[in-house]
């Protein structure tokens, strides 16, 4: 008979039982094997004892108190919040959000917004281009080729907006006091990803059938942008629309894979963030806020339900809200009545 | 620990993630919290940091990977009989993450290390050599072989290392042969070249 390979010496170690009876006999009568057996032994045993739990007494009540989700009102006040909380830990990521609705729309309008948020009122951050377009970075999880970048770039009108982006530009029927003149117009063409997802990079749980080697194809923009200046050389007033963030998958639902990697261990939060942005018909729009710094409420917009977001000083508002595969913002340095009233009239 | 349903806990075979979306639908508030949570938490905390800290050397960075677990496991909706599997194989994983994205300050502790000290430290100096060493092969090592090793070492029968890295019963004696095999290499390829 064959000597019994290195694999099965080593469960004769741990699990007897569960090595062949034939094999066990063997192992028992011959030389070679016992003595393979016994490197098999002292190689366990040095590397056990090399990646032995050292860690001592462990202070559970005191990591219990530590754990956020012990102490956070999520289980019983505003559970919403409360995770977003939890996910979203960088102070950009409320510009960040209104800047995923202006995409396309928007490098440059969006770094003008995000300067306001980041410079004058919240800690400095330092934000790129690439993540304004804010497609998840998946590069660890699979293959991600991004084969479409948006090339934001000023247009002199409506009308050539509408030509370069097919979206129909929302007109403001009438601005709030304090703002005027005519807007600049800004244009963004699509982002397009394709994400290959690869289990065995991934990691983690077993994913379910299909979804190892599955491809999506995550699309943001084209979008438009209309920005007012105020006198300060901020914008007073950004009017922003574009075609939802949505993926597209050919063979497993969208949904399945990327719940299968919002379930893995160790996903960074900002990622599983963006990722929650994304839905396979583009109908919602799970804006990540962090909550200590801005608030966030939901008001009606036509058929709509937007959600409205506003600095703790109420310096800057926006109101964001998606209707037919479409994502329309509305943001300034205003009152959110002021920005509601635009955000009603748009026609 | 319940064997069979911690193999099964990371299983998510179509029956079970219907099951799960169907409770997510129930669930209307996303976000809310698991109301075992702490339960779980004060049975199974040692376990999760002791699984961490076998890849980690570190009970900090441990338990800064169980915190991690925990919150994803309390918003999860794993089922509670399959906890402490689920709880072990998010933590070798998780900490195998963590490893593996400080593998260049590993590096750095290395040289570090193996810089000159003073002769009253030396020996502490080694341990901690090899300690970064262990970690850095720990890092190299392919993911199913490390976690392979860490789940056995962490008491996980080889049916539930099967099920939670999808290989046969068979071939987990194998994987974690060959993990233990290349961390004694280079065990010992830094012991005879010291």
């Amino acid at each position: 008979m064959r000597h019994p390979a290195e694999g099965v010496l080593r469960r004769l170690l741990d699990e007897p039982a569960g090595v062949a009876d034939a094999d066990r006999r063997h192992v028992a009568d011959c030389a070679h094997c016992l003595a393979e057996l016994a490197v098999v032994r002292d190689d366990a045993m040095l590397v056990g004892a090399a990646i032995a739990d050292s860690t001592g007494d462990l202070d559970t009540d005191a990591a219990w108190r530590r754990l956020p989700a012990a102490s956070a009102p999520a289980r019983v006040a505003v559970p919403h919040r409360s995770r977003l909380r939890d996910i979203v830990k960088r102070p950009a990521v409320a510009g960040l959000a209104v800047a995923l609705v202006l995409t396309g729309a928007g490098t440059a309008a969006a770094n003008d917004w995000l300067k306001i948020f980041s410079t004058e009122r919240i800690t400095p951050v330092s934000i790129s281009a690439a993540d304004l377009v804010a497609l998840p970075d998946l590069s660890a999880y699979g293959d991600l080729v991004i084969s479409s970048r948006p090339d934001v770039h000023p247009v002199a009108d409506a009308a050539a907006a509408e030509a370069e982006t097919g979206i129909d530009v929302p007109e403001v029927a009438e601005l709030p006091r304090g703002v005027s003149g005519d807007p600049e117009y800004q244009v963004g063409g699509e982002v397009v990803a394709t994400f290959t997802f690869d289990a065995t990079r991934a990691g983690g749980p077993l994913p379910p059938p299909g979804v190892d080697g599955a491809t999506v194809r995550l699309v943001a923009g084209p979008g438009v942008a209309q920005v007012w200046q105020s006198d300060a050389g901020i914008p007073a007033l950004v009017v922003g629309r574009a075609t939802a963030p949505a993926a597209f998958s050919d063979g497993v639902p969208f949904e399945v894979l990327r719940d299968h990697l919002l379930s893995l261990p160790g996903l960074p939060d900002d990622v599983g963030a963006q990722l929650r942005t994304f839905t396979a018909d583009g109908a919602s729009l799970p804006l990540p806020v962090p909550s200590n710094e801005v608030r966030t409420s939901t008001a009606q917009v036509g058929d709509a339900t937007a959600t409205v977001l506003t600095s703790r000083d109420r310096a800057l508002a926006a109101v964001v809200w998606v209707d037919d595969g479409e994502v329309t913002a509305v943001a300034g340095s205003l009152d959110v009545d002021e920005l509601l009233a635009v955000a009603r009239g748009l026609r | 620990m319940d064997l069979g349903s911690a193999a099964t806990a990371v299983l998510p075979t179509p029956e079970r993630r219907a099951e799960r979306d169907d409770r997510k639908e129930r669930q209307p508030v996303p976000g809310a919290v698991r109301d075992d949570l702490e339960e779980v938490f004060r049975r199974d905390y040692r376990r999760v940091v002791g699984v961490a800290a076998r890849v980690l050397g570190s009970r900090d960075a441990a338990e800064d990977v169980a915190q991690e677990v925990f919150l994803s496991f309390g918003r999860s909706t794993v089922p509670a009989g399959e906890a402490t599997g689920w709880l072990s194989v998010a933590a070798a994983h998780t900490a195998l993450n963590v490893l593996r994205s400080g593998r260049r300050r590993t590096s750095r502790e290395e040289a570090t290390a193996a810089s000159p000290v003073a002769p009253d430290a030396a020996e502490e100096a080694l341990a901690l050599e090899e300690r970064a060493r262990v970690r850095a092969a720990l890092a190299r090592l392919p993911r199913k072989q490390a976690m392979a090793l860490v789940l056995r070492h962490s008491g996980l029968s080889y049916a539930e290392v099967a099920a939670a890295l999808d290989l046969s019963p068979g071939s987990v004696g194998t994987t974690v042969r060959r993990a233990e095999s290349a961390l004694r290499e280079e065990l010992n390829r830094h012991a005879s070249s010291g």
